[in-house]
């Protein structure tokens, strides 16, 4: 409790393997294979400069017609129960399952909005399970970061704001090195395990097949490309509004002095004057936050698509050499 | 009241209204009997009590309840006219003591023989009886107990004597003014529509003729004779207190009523002159029923003039409300008995036949149900007499034209008013709507369907009668009546050649030889050259195409519709053109479909098959009312245009031969298009019938005619060509849509052979990207085609760039060129795409602002300065990771060039 008012940022998070077993298992037993999303809290105590994630549980898939159902009375529960048997019950942060990284949307951002709002060390845990399948265990933490608290706060996504915060695409969420910790005991099973492990199920990270997730995640990059070109298109006709609005204004204006000039001629008094706002209504100009998530998400997509490309590049240039040794000897 | 009075002004002469007008006003003072004061005029102002004799006062009170149930009588207020006898029962009672010094009055009597006559009228008249409400019918039936009782009791005796005599004092009166016939008739006829005209309500009752009308008056001028007389036979009675009005009055009462009575024997005379001499005829005042037992009188000599006459009464009444339509039919077919038992000639003979035949199509008033079987058989019956008549007879005239006046119906040539073609026609009409009426699976049907053989019998022989003596509107109507007869039916005779026709129609001896091709086609061909109009010209057209398609003369029936330009124009014609277009256009398409066109066949049949309103296109059901999508009133006359069921055409065989051919089509272009960033279809209907299978969970072994298809189209995509042939082709679908067309075996020979094909093209395209060459004989022996086939379709997908590959002839082998890209390539290409038209869109962006600039004044740039330049910063940023994606592009391309090469190498040894 100390440490959270003493505002130090966390540096890194520390996952124990618990933490990381359940999330797989959770995901495993209702994801449906990784195609469904599953949500989670994450539990844990922030020490000196790292969040130490001890536990986590897991919220339960409710259906429709459950529509009484409160989650946070679940939670509070939970946390209660946790609490008697000893158990770390601090609300550190929320965990999720992806589909191909595509996790950067507007729920994210405001879920995770509200519990750093709340509870300023928490963090988004971002757990893939394809990639898991695949050999590589994919968990990553981000957080938003103060700008785009800030910003979010506001509530106000217009270009103006977004200006004013200098909000970029890269500046929504900061990434926080994760590490994981296992147990003495864990450590000297995962040992006696290694040696039982059969040679082919260790290297099955060398798989050469990379069109399929390569063709996936293409497919959704191609999504969001198209859903940000909507979205320019939709700032387009706006801009044109505007400029239109503009071009009647300054006409009306124009007018208006011109009269104006003529009656002081006659002598007259000059017309009063308007409120032009009245005439000609500032047209709002579309919010540009989802522009940012999708750039976000663009952003993401390319970032892993080349780490892909760059991991099975090397793949198989490895591959290359050893054929190329195989049919000599 | 207001009734007798209305009538009586309009009556009664010019010169007489100033009497009229005082004896209105006589009445109404009539009428409030119950203040006790009679008044005997308005105008008179000091308003004597007149003490009255109790005779008086109680015969005055009868009179008004009669009146007063006069009055319910004629708007058929039951429960009224009930209360009122009930009073007038009352009143008697009450009367009893002077009836007794007096003897029972005479308007009393005619009031209740009137009462009588009502009740049983209203008892007839089933209609009515149906449709007053509860309250009125029970007091209706009480009513008639009570009176009959009430007669049978007490005066059973004079009331027949009044029957027998109804008004003793008309008799008199026609001795006494015997005015001449003929300038009376005159002015009797004159007036009478005035007559009847005026009295609203009128009694409804009215069953007849204007005879009827005559009889009505008749009543009135009774009853009102009648109450006069009461009042002044009663007068005398008040000796002392006459005045010297009263004097005025009863003189003019009695001058209105020689003039009234002038009137009266003339109706009985003009009624006399009708030859309808007894009693009977004359009954009484209540309208009368028709029962005529007799047409003329025994002694009359019936001549044409006469029969004329009185066939002329009786269509008179044709179309009246309350006309008993059965009994005019049996009056029409008595005055034709009589007619011939007299001798009176052909002409004569020929007139009554066609109002016989107009009589019964008048029969049924509804448009709706069709005619009794009973009915329509007689209707035939007469149709065809008529006909043979006609037939036989050359010197009888029959014309719409000739003017009623020319008629000439007793020598010679005669001329008659009339329209066979009409009847024909009418006759026609009539058959469909008894096919729509009954229930098409029925054995109803099948019997109502023998008709057809009669009726197409008919129309033949007046086609015949017609080309002698028709003009040439009607030649030609008649020439696509017997078309429409025939343009729907198979004829079996032109693929079992020489052999004796014995199609459908064929049976008949007198059709002129040949098959139905050739009399179609010349009665088409006279109607294309005949000045006629164009809606016979279209529905001639369209029938020929339809009989052309039913045929498989494919080409002769698509060069027609092509040359006719029908589907330019055919929105403009009237509705049952444009479903016999529909009815055409899906005969074409299954002609097309069994020739082997499937592409046409697609074309015809994907207008009609993608709307899902087939049934309703073709006229051949209706679809469920959605929403309220029509009024019932449309829905009716939708209900009229349904074709007839042997005229159908098999729903399931349309939407099965347009999934097939859909099938054929769309299977190989999926599997040639299956890169491209834009789909396109090319059925619709097809690609929603492939995903509704795809979205259920379970897909079991197919049942019906579309999963069947749906099955045989998955099947087809990997290639798998006999699967797709046993889906399609099997007993199911043999018994479901195969064996329905005319040759079962050819037709499916010919899918068989489309769908190797097509199977051929599918596995080309889609397995082409895994071989590098490809044996030709390897496809004939896995699609087995002929060698010539296959090197056929492969030559043509390479012509047509679908394949990028080359034949290597001595070898017989495909050569696979590999020159089109990856899925990964394509998918990395079409992003490319995209990322172009963002970069496009945000250059825009920065152009706008550009452009804004030199329009604004100071105060709106320094507003809209931050916005557009965050704008822009924003989307430059945007373009700062283009850059980046472009360099993994370039990545991506590296990789995949890197990695073929290295799949080639791969390859290669593992091949050898």
């Amino acid at each position: 409790m100390a440490t959270r008012k003493q505002r130090a940022p966390v540096q890194y998070v520390q996952i124990d393997a618990l933490v990381v077993l359940k999330l797989i298992k959770h995901c495993q037993e209702e994801g449906a294979g990784g195609t469904d999303l599953v949500q989670g809290v994450l539990l844990g105590l922030v020490v000196e400069n790292r969040l130490e994630i001890t536990n986590c549980f897991p919220f339960p898939r409710h259906s429709e017609e459950q529509e009484d159902f409160n989650e946070v009375q679940y939670q509070m529960e939970m946390m209660r129960n946790l609490r008697h048997v000893n158990i770390d019950h601090l609300h550190v942060g929320w965990y999720q399952s992806t589909l191909f990284g595509s996790f950067i949307n507007r729920p994210l951002i405001d879920s995770q909005f509200n519990y750093q709002d709340s509870i300023e060390e928490s963090v988004v845990l971002i757990y893939d399970p394809l990639k898991t399948t695949q050999g590589f265990l994919s968990v990553k933490a981000y957080r938003l970061t103060p700008a785009m608290m800030k910003f979010h706060s506001e509530n106000d996504f217009s270009t103006e704001n977004i200006t004013k915060h200098g909000m970029t695409f890269d500046k929504m969420f900061e990434e926080i090195p994760v590490v994981t910790k296992n147990s003495h005991l864990g450590n000297s099973l995962l040992c006696n395990l290694e040696e039982e492990e059969q040679e082919a199920d260790k290297y099955n990270f060398l798989d050469l097949a990379t069109s399929s997730m390569l063709q996936k995640n293409l497919r959704q990059l191609m999504e969001c490309v198209d859903a940000t070109t909507m979205d320019i298109n939709k700032y387009i006709n706006c801009q044109r509004q505007i400029m239109r609005q503009q071009q009647a204004k300054q006409q009306h204006i124009q007018k208006r002095q011109q009269d104006n000039a003529l009656r002081t001629q006659r002598g007259e008094p000059p017309l009063p004057e308007e409120d032009l706002n009245k005439l000609f209504k500032p047209i709002p100009s579309p919010p540009r936050l989802e522009c940012l998530l999708f750039s976000g998400q663009i952003d993401n997509y390319c970032q892993q698509i080349s780490s892909f490309a760059t991991q099975s590049l090397g793949k198989l240039f490895m591959a290359e050499s050893l054929q190329n040794e195989g049919p000599s000897t | 009241m207001s009734r007798f009075f209305k009538a009586g002004s309009d009556s009664e002469s010019e010169t007489e209204s100033s009497e009229d007008d005082e004896l209105i006003q006589q009445r109404p003072s009539a009428a409030p009997v119950p203040s006790r004061t009679f008044q005997f005029s308005d105008d008179e102002e000091d308003s004597k009590r007149i003490v009255r004799s109790a005779k008086d006062k109680r015969f005055d009170e009868m009179t008004n309840i009669i009146k007063q149930m006069k009055n319910h009588k004629n708007i058929k207020d039951m429960a009224n006219v009930l209360s009122d006898f009930e009073a007038l029962v009352k009143a008697f009672e009450k009367a009893k003591k002077v009836v007794q010094e007096e003897g029972v009055p005479r308007f009393f009597i005619k009031c209740l023989y009137d009462l009588e006559e009502y009740a049983n009228e209203c008892w007839e008249d089933k209609e009515w009886r149906k449709s007053i409400s509860k309250n009125n019918s029970k007091s209706f039936t009480s009513l008639r107990q009570k009176l009959k009782k009430f007669i049978r009791e007490r005066f059973e005796k004079e009331v027949a004597e009044y029957r027998e005599n109804p008004d003793q004092g008309d008799d008199d009166k026609k001795e006494e003014t015997p005015a001449p016939e003929e300038s009376e008739e005159e002015e009797v006829k004159k007036p009478e529509p005035v007559v009847t005209k005026p009295k609203l309500p009128a009694p409804p009752v009215r069953k007849d003729e204007d005879d009827d009308d005559e009889d009505d008056d008749d009543s009135d001028w009774g009853m009102s004779d009648d109450s006069v007389e009461s009042e002044s036979d009663d007068e005398p009675m008040e000796v002392g207190k006459l005045t010297a009005e009263f004097f005025l009055k009863k003189s003019d009462s009695g001058t209105a009523r020689k003039e009234k009575k002038k009137k009266e024997p003339k109706k009985v005379k003009l009624l006399e002159s009708d030859e309808e001499g007894d009693w009977e005829e004359v009954r009484g005042g209540a309208p009368l029923i028709m029962e005529r037992p007799k047409m003329f009188a025994k002694d009359q000599d019936i001549t044409v003039d006469a029969v004329m006459k009185k066939l002329f009464e009786i269509t008179a009444a044709r179309g009246k409300k309350g006309t008993d339509r059965n009994e005019q039919i049996e009056l029409l077919k008595e005055l034709r008995e009589i007619a011939v038992t007299n001798n009176l000639g052909l002409g004569v003979d020929v007139k009554l036949y066609f109002n016989i035949i107009g009589a019964i199509f008048d029969y049924n008033p509804n448009t709706l149900t069709s005619m009794r079987n009973d009915v329509w058989e007689s209707c035939l019956e007469y149709i065809k007499t008529l006909l043979n008549m006609l037939i036989d007879h050359p010197e009888v005239t029959v014309g719409e034209d000739i003017k009623e006046d020319d008629e000439k119906l007793q020598e010679a040539p005669f001329m008659i008013r009339a329209c066979f073609l009409t009847l024909v026609e009418k006759m026609d009409e009539e058959f469909t709507k008894m096919l729509q009426g009954c229930d098409a699976h029925s054995t109803e049907y099948v019997e109502r369907l023998k008709d057809e053989s009669q009726v197409c019998d008919i129309i033949e022989k007046t086609l015949r009668y017609l080309e002698i003596k028709g003009k040439p509107m009607e030649i030609a109507r008649i020439y696509l009546k017997r078309i429409e007869h025939l343009y729907y039916k198979h004829d079996n005779s032109i693929n079992q050649n020489p052999r004796p026709k014995h199609g459908k129609i064929k049976s008949k001896s007198y059709i002129v030889e040949g098959s139905s091709e050739q009399i179609v086609d010349k009665l088409c061909k006279y109607l294309y050259t005949a000045e006629t109009s164009d809606r016979l010209r279209t529905r001639a057209i369209l029938c020929h195409i339809y009989h052309h398609a039913l045929h498989n003369r494919w080409f002769q029936a698509r060069d027609l519709m092509l040359m006719s330009h029908l589907q330019d124009n055919i929105g403009h014609s009237d509705i049952p053109t444009q479903l016999l277009y529909n009815r055409t256009l899906v005969q074409l398409g299954l002609c097309a479909f069994r020739q082997g066109n499937i592409r046409d066949a697609h074309h015809a049949l994907v207008d009609i098959q993608s709307s899902n309103r087939a049934k309703e296109l073709l006229a051949q059901g209706l679809l469920p009312n959605r929403q309220n999508e029509r009024t019932p009133e449309q829905e009716k006359i939708e209900k009229r245009r349904l074709f007839p069921y042997h005229m159908h055409i098999n729903l399931e065989l349309l939407e099965c031969v347009y999934l097939v051919s859909a099938m054929l089509l769309e299977i190989p272009f999926m599997a040639a298009h299956e890169m491209d960033v834009r789909r396109r279809m090319i059925s619709k209907n097809f690609h929603h019938v492939m995903k509704m299978s795809e979205r259920q969970t379970l897909i079991g072994p197919p049942e019906s005619m579309r999963e069947h298809v749906v099955a045989a189209s998955k099947a087809m995509k990997t290639g798998d060509w006999k699967a797709c042939k046993n889906f399609i082709v099997n007993d199911k679908m043999n018994a479901k849509v195969w064996d329905l067309f005319y040759q079962p075996d050819k037709v499916r020979d010919m899918i068989t052979v489309k769908i190797q094909e097509e199977s051929l093209r599918t596995y080309l395209f889609t397995y082409s990207n895994v071989y590098d060459t490809l044996s030709l004989q390897t496809l004939a022996d896995m699609f087995e085609l002929t060698m010539p086939v296959v090197h056929r379709i492969i030559s043509k997908m390479i012509i047509n760039e679908e394949l990028m590959a080359s034949l290597a002839e001595p070898t017989q082998t495909v050569i696979m060129h590999r020159t089109e890209p990856s899925r990964l390539q394509s998918l990395a290409l079409q992003l490319s795409d995209k990322f172009l038209t963002l970069v496009e869109n945000n250059e825009r962006i920065l152009e706008v602002k550009q452009g804004i600039y030199p329009f604004q004044n100071k105060r709106d740039r320094n507003d809209r300065n931050p916005a557009t330049s965050a704008a822009f910063q924003h989307h430059t940023q945007g373009l700062f990771f283009f850059l980046d994606i472009l360099n993994l592009f370039f990545c991506i391309y590296v990789e995949l060039t890197e990695k073929r090469q290295f799949e080639k190498k791969l390859s290669y040894p593992c091949m050898n």
